[in-house]
C-alpha cells in the first residue's frame, strides 16, 4: 500500500494526474473505456448466445473471441492501474473499489469456468445448451453489470477526488 | 455555422420529412409495393437520426435566444416541451420502423401489425411535429399569433422543466444513469463487435444471417443510452451546447447510427454466407462502423477535458 502511495507522487504520475495533456489522464481513461466495452461486450454477447439469442451461431465459432477478450482486458487492467496509482490515496480508500475488484475477479473466474466447463467440450454444438451453461451465462451478465455500476460509482460514493 | 444556423437549417425536416415518408408508406400500401414500404422504413429511421441534431441544435439555440431582449421565454419554453414531445415521438417511430426492418429480413415478408404500429406513431409524430413548428415559429415571428393571445401550447406531457427537476433534486439519479450509460455502451459494442469482426473475417464459418439475431440487444443498449444521455442533456444542456467534444459525438453517432440500417437491411450484408470471405466493400463499410463507434466512446469520454462537461 506504502508502496503504491510514493508512486503516486512519483513524476511520471504527477504528469499523467496534473499535466493537463489530451494523452494523460484522459488517454488512459479512453484506453480504459474501449477496454472494458470490449471485455464486457464480447463477454455479454457469448452470454446472449449461451441464453438463446441467435442460436444458429456455432459455440464453437465464438471461442475466436476469448484471445480478443483478454487482450482487451489486458489494456483494460494496465490502464486500470494506471488510474488507480494516480489516484491511490481516493482510491485505495475506496469501499467502492474494492467491490468492483471482487466483481471482476468473479467475472473472471466465471469466464474460466465457462471455456472449462462449456467451450472446451469439442460436441458443444451437438448438444443442447446445458443449464450449468445457461447459470453461467447469466452469472456472468450479473457480474459484469456489477463491475461496470461500481465501477462508475466509484467517482460518486465514498472518497472521489474530483478526477473524472 | 453555430447551432441557430443548424437549427434553421434541420428543423424542417422532421415535419416535412415525416409528411414525405408517411406519404410513400401509404402510397405503397394502395399499390402493394413491398419495396416501396421498406424503403419508407428506412426513411422513417434516417429521419429519427436527423431529428437528433435538429433537437440538439434547438435546445442550443434556446439557451442563446434566452439572454436576448424581446424574447418570449414562455414561447421558447412551449416549444422546447413540444420538441421534446415529437422527438420522443419521432425516436419511437424509427425504433419500430427498424423492428420492422429487422424482422423482414429474416422472414421475407412485411409485418401488417409492425406497418400499422409504425402508421399510427408517424401520424403521431407529424401532428406533435407541426404544432412544435407554429411555436417555434411565433418565438421570433409573434406577427403570426392573433393580437393579444399568448404563445401556443403544444403537447406537453412531457415538461423538459420536470425532467431538470427530477434530475438535479435527486443525487442519486445522476450515478445511476451513469451505471446504465456504461452497461448500454459495452451491450452495443459488444454486438457491433461480434457483428463487424465477422465481416472482417472473423468467423467464417458463421452466415452473417446468423448473426442478424444479435441486433435487437444493439438497439437495447443504444436505446437505454439515448434515454439516459438525453436525461443528462435535458437536466444541464449548457455542459453540451457548446461543447466541441459533443458535437463530434452526435456526428459519429449518426454515422454510426446509419451503418446500423446497412447490416440491418440491405442485401450485401444480408448475403454473405457460411465460410464466404465478405467483399471489400463490406469490409471498409464494417471496419468503419467500429471506428464510429470507438469515436462516439472517444468523444464521450473527453467530455469533460475537450469540453467544459463535469
Amino acid at each position: 500500500m506504502d508502496f503504491i502511495l510514493q508512486l503516486q507522487h512519483s513524476a511520471v504520475m504527477d504528469w499523467v494526474r496534473e499535466s493537463g495533456s489530451l494523452l494523460g489522464y484522459p488517454a488512459i481513461l479512453f484506453l480504459h473505456t474501449i477496454g472494458l466495452a470490449t471485455v464486457a461486450g464480447l463477454n455479454g454477447a457469448i452470454d446472449l448466445r449461451l441464453l438463446g439469442v441467435a442460436s444458429r451461431i456455432p459455440l464453437a465459432s465464438l471461442t475466436r473471441f476469448f484471445p480478443f477478450i483478454w487482450a482487451a482486458f489486458v489494456v483494460t487492467a494496465v490502464s486500470g492501474v494506471t488510474l488507480l496509482i494516480a489516484d491511490a490515496e481516493t482510491k485505495l480508500r475506496s469501499p467502492v473499489f474494492y467491490i468492483k475488484l471482487l466483481f471482476i475477479i468473479l467475472a473472471l473466474v466465471n469466464l474460466q469456468l465457462l471455456r472449462k466447463r462449456v467451450f472446451a467440450n469439442p460436441e458443444v454444438d451437438q448438444l443442447p445448451v446445458s443449464a450449468q451453461a445457461r447459470m453461467l451465462a447469466f452469472s456472468s451478465l450479473v457480474l459484469w453489470v456489477g463491475a461496470t455500476t461500481a465501477g462508475r460509482l466509484m467517482a460518486y460514493i465514498g472518497p472521489v477526488a474530483g478526477l473524472k | 455555422m453555430n447551432a441557430p444556423h443548424l437549427h434553421l437549417i434541420l428543423n424542417h425536416v422532421p415535419t416535412v420529412g415525416t409528411a414525405i415518408a408517411l406519404g410513400l408508406l401509404l402510397l405503397s400500401l394502395l399499390r402493394r409495393q413491398e419495396t416501396l414500404t421498406r424503403v419508407s422504413l428506412e426513411v422513417f429511421y434516417v429521419l429519427a437520426l436527423i431529428t437528433l441534431p435538429a433537437y440538439l441544435s434547438g435546445v442550443a439555440t434556446g439557451l442563446e435566444l434566452e439572454k436576448m431582449p424581446d424574447i418570449s421565454v414562455e414561447a421558447i419554453h412551449k416549444h422546447h416541451d413540444g420538441a421534446l414531445v415529437g422527438f420522443a415521438l419521432m425516436l419511437l417511430t424509427g425504433l419500430a420502423s427498424w423492428l420492422g426492418l429487422w424482422q423482414w429480413r429474416r422472414v421475407s415478408r412485411p409485418s401488417g401489425l409492425n406497418t400499422g404500429i409504425v402508421l399510427v406513431l408517424a401520424l403521431l409524430t407529424i401532428t406533435t411535429m407541426a404544432g412544435t413548428a407554429t411555436m417555434g415559429g411565433e418565438i421570433r415571428h409573434p406577427e403570426m399569433m392573433p393580437e393579444g393571445s399568448t404563445p401556443t401550447a403544444g403537447p406537453n406531457w412531457i415538461h423538459a422543466a420536470s425532467i431538470q427537476a427530477l434530475v438535479t433534486d435527486h443525487t442519486w439519479i445522476w450515478p445511476s444513469l451513469e451505471a446504465l450509460h456504461f452497461v448500454g455502451l459495452w451491450l452495443l459494442f459488444g454486438v457491433v463487435l461480434v457483428v463487424n469482426l465477422r465481416m472482417l473475417g472473423m468467423m467464417k464459418a458463421v452466415p452473417f444471417s446468423a448473426l442478424h439475431r444479435m441486433l435487437p440487444w444493439a438497439v437495447l443498449g443504444l436505446g437505454i443510452n439515448i434515454v439516459s444521455g438525453m436525461m443528462w442533456v435535458i437536466a444541464t444542456p449548457e455542459q453540451y451546447m457548446s461543447n466541441v467534444s459533443f458535437f463530434w459525438k452526435m456526428g459519429f453517432l449518426i454515422l454510426a447510427g446509419l451503418n446500423l440500417l446497412y447490416v440491418t437491411t440491405f442485401d450485401q450484408a444480408w448475403q454473405v454466407g457460411a465460410g464466404e470471405d465478405a467483399s471489400f466493400a463490406n469490409k471498409a463499410i464494417a471496419f468503419s462502423a467500429i471506428a464510429s463507434w470507438v469515436c462516439v466512446m472517444y468523444f464521450g469520454r473527453m467530455l469533460p477535458f475537450l469540453g467544459n462537461a463535469f
